[in-house]
C-alpha cells in the first residue's frame, strides 16, 4: 500500500520540480499532492475518526507556520510600502560585488540567529531588489541568502524551527547548543562566501538613484517609524513567546495589528483610495498568498507519510543498513533538503529516547546542526528556500546547478567542523 | 478575573463596529482582540502546556473554516476572470427591481442549501456587482442575499456549519431535519422579502452592455469551461465530504487545486505577464485576504472566551433565569447574531446530554432553526454577513439601520410557524 503514496508523492514533486517546462504552478501541484495522498488515506482506511483526529492535529501545526509567514510577509511589505528599508539601503552604497556580498552575507547570518529564517530572507531579498538591479547578479546573492539563513538558524533556539523544536523538546540547552554549534555554523556559511569570492563574475547593474531625492521630511520621519517598528515587531516575536509561552503566531499577529494601527494613524493620504497602497489591507493584496498555499499543500502531503508511519520506516531502514548514527545524522542532513526537516526532526525526536540519548547528547547537537543547515542544498529544501523561490521567481534547476554545490561543501565543512570539534573538546 | 476577558472583547467588539469613524481597519482591531484575550489568559495561567493545547486545538478548527474560505473565494474570483458569471448574468435581463430580487432571493436560498452559505453569498454578491451598478440598491440586495443565505442553509445537513455540526453529533437526522425545517426557513426569508417587494424604491442603473459586445467564440468557450468547473469544484466538496469523510477545506483546495490547472491550460495568454490575471496566483492577489484574518482575529477572541468557559457560564445563568427552553433556544438564535453560532452551538451540544435529550428532540430542532438564521439580525453575526461586509463594504450601522428590522421579523415568523407546527403535528 505505501508504495502507492510514495508515487503519488514523487509524481507530485516532479510535477513541483519541472513547474516551468510543464507551464502548471507549483502551487496547483502542491495543493493537489497534499490532498490525493489524504483522500487516499481516508479512503483506503476504516477508521475514520482517526484519520480525521490526525489531519486536524497536523492542520493545527501547519496553520501556526502559515499564519507566522502571512503575518511576517505584510509586515516587510508595510514597512517597505513606507520605503522603510530605504535607510538601510541608502546606507550600503558599494557598488563592489565581492563587498557587498560580504555585507549582505554576515547580516543574513546574524539577522537569521535572532528572527526566524524566513523573515530574514525576506527581509534581505527586499533589499538586494533595491541594492541589485542586475536578475541574474541578484540570483547569486539570493542563493547566498538562503544559505546564510539557514546557517545562522541552526545555532540559535530562536533562529530555526528545528532547533527550537529540540530546545522545546530538551534535547539541547541555550547556553551550549550556542556554544557547540556557533562555529561549524559559521563555516557552513563561509566556505561557499569564499567560493563565490573568488569565482563570481558580473556587475550589480545600475540602481535607480531619480528616487532617492524625491523623499521630504515627513516622508522620511514615516520610513523611520515603520522601519523601527516593523523590525520591533519581528524582534518582538521570541519575546512574546517567552513572556508569554505561546506560539510565536500569535506574537506576529500582534505585532501586525499594532502595526497596520500605527499604518492607519501615519497614512499620508485621506482618500480612501490612495490610502490603501500604505496600510496592511493593500500589503496583504501584494504579498504572495499563493505561496503561503503552496507550503500548505506541500506541509499537508508531508503529514500525510508522516501519519502513514512511511517517514518512520525510512529512518528505520537507515539505521538497520547504515549503523553508525554520524553518518545516519548527516544523511538525515542530506535528506531535509528533499523533505521538509521539521517532520524529519520530529520522525528522530520520536525514533531516539531521552532516557537512552539524554540532553546535550551528541545526536541532538548534531541533529541541530544538519537539520538546520542541510536544507539549503536544494532550493525547496528549506522554508527559507521556498520563500526566495516565490520571491525571487528562482528556479530549481537553476540552484540545482548554481548554488547546490557550493552549499553541499559547506554543509560538510560544518559537519567535519563540529565531529573534529567533537572528539577533541567533547 | 471573567470581567477582563469580558471588557477586552466588548472592547474590540465596539472597534469592530465602529470601524469607520475611528479609521482603524477592523482586521487590525479584531487580530488585536484575539491575540490579547490569548494573551491574558497565558500570563494569568500556571499551567501553559494547557493554555497551549487549547490554543493548538482551536486554530486547527479555525484554520478550517479560513482556507475554506480562501479556496472559495479563489475559485469564484478565477470562474469571474474569465467573465464565467456573465453566462448566468446575461440570463437574467430583467429592468424591474423587485422581479430581481425575487429571482436573486429564491437562487440564493436554494444555493445555499447545498453549497455553504458563505460560497452562496460570495457568489450571488459577484453576480449582483455586475447586475446592479446603484450601490445604494445594491446594498439592499446584499442584505437580502444574508438573510436568504443563512435561511436556505439551516434547514438541510450540508448547507450550514451549525446543522452540520448537530447532524455529524447525531442530533438530528437528514431527512427529518428538512421536512420539518423547510417551511420556517421559507418563512424567514419570505417575510423580509415581501415587506421590501412593497417598500423597496430605487433603480438597478444602466449596466454597461459595450463589454458584453467584445466577447469572441474562443473567450465563450473558455467562460464556459471556468463556470463548469468552478460550480462543479464547489458542488463536489459536499461529495467529497460524504466519501472519504475528510473535512470540507480538504476537498475544497482539491477543486482549487484542478481548476487552477484548467486555468493555466486554457490560459489564452503565453506571455507571463499577460497570463497572471487570468491564473489563480493572480485571482489570489485580487482575493480580499485582509477579511481571512479579520476571521481569524474574531474566531481567536471567541475561542478564547469558550476555553475560559465564559460561554458556558452565560448558558448556564440562562439555563437558571430563563427556564424555559423555547425561549432561551430562541435567544441563542438571537445571541448568534453578536457572538459566532459555531462556539454557541458547541456549548449547547456540551450543555444538553443527549441521554435527556435524543435524536430529532425539539430542543435540537429548533436549536438548527435559531442558530443558522438569527445571525442574519446583525451583519456579523454570520459568515455569509461578515464575507459580505467585506466584500461590499457594507456598514456595520447602516445594516443595523435598514436590514436588521426585517431580518427579526423573518426570524421570529419562521420560530412562530416552526412551534406551531410542532404543536399540532409533532
Amino acid at each position: 500500500m505505501e508504495i502507492y503514496y510514495i508515487i503519488i508523492f514523487s509524481l507530485g514533486y516532479l510535477a513541483i520540480a519541472f513547474e516551468h517546462p510543464l507551464k502548471i504552478n507549483k502551487t496547483a501541484s502542491a495543493l493537489l499532492t497534499g490532498v490525493l495522498c489524504w483522500a487516499l488515506y481516508a479512503s483506503v482506511t476504516s477508521d475514520n475518526h482517526v484519520v480525521n483526529t490526525q489531519l486536524g492535529e497536523h492542520l493545527g501545526k501547519i496553520s501556526q507556520i502559515l499564519f507566522f509567514l502571512l503575518g511576517a510577509m505584510t509586515i516587510v511589505e508595510l514597512v517597505d510600502a513606507y520605503q522603510g528599508f530605504r535607510i538601510i539601503t541608502d546606507k550600503i552604497t558599494t557598488k563592489n560585488v565581492v563587498k557587498l556580498l560580504w555585507i549582505v552575507c554576515w547580516v543574513t547570518f546574524f539577522l537569521s540567529a535572532i528572527l526566524d529564517n524566513l523573515t530574514s530572507s525576506i527581509v534581505m531579498v527586499s533589499l538586494i531588489r533595491k541594492l541589485i538591479p542586475n536578475k541574474s547578479m541578484r540570483m547569486f546573492f539570493a542563493g547566498m541568502i538562503v544559505i546564510a539563513a539557514n546557517a545562522g538558524g541552526a545555532w540559535t533556539p530562536i533562529g530555526d524551527v528545528t532547533t527550537t523544536m529540540l530546545w522545546i523538546g530538551g534535547q539541547i540547552s541555550t547556553v551550549n547548543i550556542i556554544e557547540t554549534l556557533i562555529i561549524p555554523s559559521i563555516f557552513c556559511m563561509l566556505i561557499p562566501l569564499l567560493y563565490l569570492t573568488f569565482t563570481l563574475k558580473g556587475t550589480l547593474g545600475e540602481a535607480k538613484t531619480g528616487h532617492t531625492s524625491e523623499h521630504g521630511g515627513e516622508k522620511d520621519r514615516n520610513s523611520y517609524i515603520m522601519l523601527f517598528l516593523g523590525v520591533g515587531a519581528l524582534v518582538f516575536v521570541p519575546i512574546f513567546k517567552t513572556l508569554t509561552h505561546l506560539p510565536p503566531y500569535v506574537g506576529m499577529l500582534l505585532g501586525l495589528s499594532v502595526i497596520w494601527i500605527v499604518s492607519e494613524i501615519i497614512n499620508p493620504h485621506a482618500d480612501e483610495a490612495l490610502r490603501k497602497p500604505y496600510t496592511a489591507a493593500g500589503a496583504l493584496q501584494r504579498i504572495d498568498t499563493s505561496s503561503v498555499l503552496f507550503f500548505l499543500g506541500i506541509l499537508l502531503a508531508v503529514s500525510a507519510l508522516e501519519s502513514l508511519t512511511i517517514l518512520h520506516h525510512f529512518a528505520e531502514w537507515l539505521d538497520s543498513t547504515v549503523g553508525n548514527q554520524g553518518i545516519i545524522i548527516t544523511l538525515i542532513g542530506i535528506l531535509s533538503a528533499l523533505i521538509d526537516n521539521v517532520p524529519l526532526v520530529a520522525a528522530s525526536m520520536g525514533m531516539y529516547s531521552l532516557d537512552i540519548y539524554p540532553q546535550n547528547h551528541f545526536i541532538w547537537e548534531y541533529l541541530a546542526y544538519c537539520a538546520g543547515t542541510g536544507g539549503s542544498i536544494l532550493i525547496i529544501g528549506s522554508a527559507a528556500g521556498v520563500a526566495v523561490m516565490g520571491m525571487e521567481k528562482i528556479d530549481f534547476i537553476w540552484y540545482i546547478k548554481r548554488i547546490s554545490f557550493i552549499a553541499l561543501i559547506g554543509y560538510f565543512s560544518g559537519c567535519g567542523l563540529y565531529l573534529l570539534m567533537y572528539h577533541f573538546l567533547g
